[in-house]
């Protein structure tokens, strides 16, 4: 699609990260199916690519996914942000190109080497065995480089230009985030020791500087969408963040309970994870706040019109609120205080809440942007929805939700028979495998994965063709 | 000491559904609490539904006491769990109180 309405070199190079994550999303769901079927049918592809290896390309590529979205989420706003052309852009294409790739070589090492002898040289090369990061450590150094490249351009446009509420809370939130990955890389020979570390990664991004650029993007989107007073949004936003730090960064105890670390974290955990969910009670107030007094102030002037430009990307928005709330705060919340989740953890509970919390506090607002990016794409002033929005809307939505619903079943059936009635054992496992309930949630997840799948077929056709349809305001 | 600190006493086989129910429904009604009230303040919802809203936070808070009871958690969890009712009974209130100072000496 030409980028003639795009005047912006950081707004293109966003559109360029949007295609990359749209591509590695569907390689997250790919696999994922591929895992889904080992659940049901166990010997499919037994030694040609097995359940080990799907599952990995399934989580590191959601991982990977979402940071290339957020990446072009950042290029896209900036401009709009500081009133300037992004600082260093050509080093951010640059950039670009060496982090596309270093992806590409990792995952064809991880579906064509797999894996190697029990030395540094596949720490070195092939993936450092710890989940979702398991970039090799080439592929880290590189990212690093990337990320740091990345956070550069973000400063320097930041202090050049108008610094907005938006703007500072990213640059706080971007140094942060990539900081953090650096605490996911070095090896110990200590597997408590590890553990301990690669939580820094994966929690304080998850609940911490993930959820603070969602509640950043959600500003931003609030203002460009529905007209938002940014001086509303940007107090709202200083509220979130302190929220999400002040509860996220010590609910990282709800990892700690069990891995060997001192006892103090399961009261640590305890506390902060039962407040956790205030944040995002929260950000759901924010939305229907705005969109209600956006709204409201449209009413007043006896304008019977709808304030949202971009429909589709606010549809999307709107199920960040909900999918962020239910996934990350419900799922969430009803197994994290230590005396359940003594019987949960590592249960199908944790990939229900796994499943529902990185759709719906993630997947969502960043397929919206990708809705911002292709409305601007396109030089349309009022977005409407295609027959194909409302299929990979609903198909992705409910797909993902039937997962979590057949996954909880299954989890029900490991917490209560393997945890609860048979004390952990091999025999509870098994037990539990082969229960009915657990073997038909299996199947039910599959079904409900395949229905994703085809959401994201239609999903992509719309994202190509929607910027042509003739029903929309230029 | 792992007993006496927190794990007083195992979770009935029995209990685990009403566990996971009830802590799913303290969300479920806090978020219809948060979400009636803002849509009431925003003019979305007539005044009279007002009550319900806080009718959800109460059912709310009785689904935390009962979910705490049958996890049988430590003084200090029980606490925590009482400083999140409250946190999410004052919530809203808080922030409908600073969004709507804002939004007038933006508009005035």
């Amino acid at each position: 699609m030409a980028n003639s309405y795009l005047t912006s070199e950081s707004k293109k190079l966003a559109t360029w990260y949007f295609t990359v994550a749209a591509t590695l999303f569907g390689a997250q769901l790919l696999f994922g199916l591929v895992a889904a079927i080992q659940y049901v049918i166990p010997g499919f592809l037994f030694e040609i690519l097995d359940f080990s290896v799907a599952r990995m390309i399934h989580i590191n590529a959601l991982v990977v996914w979402m940071v290339f979205a957020m990446f072009g989420s950042v290029y896209w706003l900036l401009p709009d942000e500081t009133g300037i052309e992004t600082v260093g852009i050509e080093l951010g294409k640059l950039l670009f190109w060496v982090f596309t790739a270093a992806v590409t070589v990792v995952v064809l090492v991880y579906i064509f080497v797999q894996v190697g002898a029990a030395d540094e040289t596949s720490i070195w090369f092939i993936h450092e065995g710890r989940e979702y990061i398991e970039a090799p450590r080439w592929a880290d150094l590189g990212i690093t480089v990337v990320a740091l490249g990345f956070v550069a351009n973000l400063f320097m446009t930041g202090m050049k230009g108008n610094r907005s509420g938006i703007v500072t809370v990213l640059m706080a939130d971007m140094i942060a985030f990539a900081g953090l990955y650096l605490t996911g890389m070095f090896y110990t020979d200590n597997i408590t020791v590890d553990q301990f570390w690669w939580w820094w990664v994966i929690h304080l991004w998850v609940e911490a500087t993930w959820e603070v650029f969602v509640g950043s993007i959600a500003a931003y989107g609030l203002i460009t969408m529905i007209g938002a007073h940014r001086k509303v949004v940007e107090m709202w936003l200083w509220i979130e963040v302190t929220m999400l730090f002040g509860s996220g960064i010590l609910g990282m105890g709800h990892h700690y309970f069990w891995i060997g670390t001192p006892e103090y974290w399961w009261e640590i955990g305890a506390l902060f994870s039962a407040l956790e969910p205030l944040p995002l009670v929260a950000m759901f107030i924010h939305v229907l706040y705005d969109w209600g007094k956006m709204q409201g102030e449209e009413s007043a002037k006896g304008k019977d019109v709808s304030v949202i430009t971009n429909k589709p990307a606010f549809t999307w928005f709107v199920l960040n609120a909900f999918g962020n709330f239910l996934g990350a705060g419900i799922w969430g919340f009803f197994h994290t205080l230590p005396q359940v989740n003594l019987y949960t953890h590592g249960t199908q509970f944790t990939s229900a809440h796994g499943h529902l919390a990185f759709f719906g506090a993630y997947a969502t607002i960043l397929i919206g942007m990708m809705y911002i990016a292709v409305q601007g794409k396109n030089g349309i002033k009022v977005m409407n929805n295609t027959t194909s929005t409302i299929f990979a809307t609903s198909m992705i939505t409910g797909g993902v939700v039937g997962m979590t619903v057949a996954l909880t079943v299954a989890g029900y059936v490991d917490v209560l028979v393997t945890r609860a009635q048979m004390g952990a054992t091999w025999a509870g496992y098994f037990d539990g495998q082969s229960g009915a309930w657990f073997a038909q949630g299996m199947d039910w997840r599959l079904v409900m994965g395949v229905v994703t799948f085809t959401g994201f077929f239609f999903l992509v056709k719309d994202l190509l063709s929607i910027g042509k349809a003739t029903h929309h305001v230029r | 000491m792992v007993n006496e600190a927190i794990m007083t006493q195992d979770i009935l086989a029995d209990d685990f559904l009403t566990i996971f129910v009830s802590s799913t429904l303290v969300l479920v009604f806090g978020g219809f609490y948060v979400g009636i009230y803002t849509a009431v303040k925003v003019k979305l919802l007539k005044a009279w539904t007002m009550p319900f809203g806080y009718l959800f936070w109460i059912l709310t808070a009785y689904c935390l006491y009962l979910m705490g009871s049958l996890m049988h958690v430590n003084e200090l969890t029980a606490k925590a769990l009482v400083v999140a009712a409250i946190g999410i009974l004052l919530l809203p209130h808080a922030v409908y109180y600073m969004q709507d100072r804002v939004h007038e000496e933006n508009e005035h």
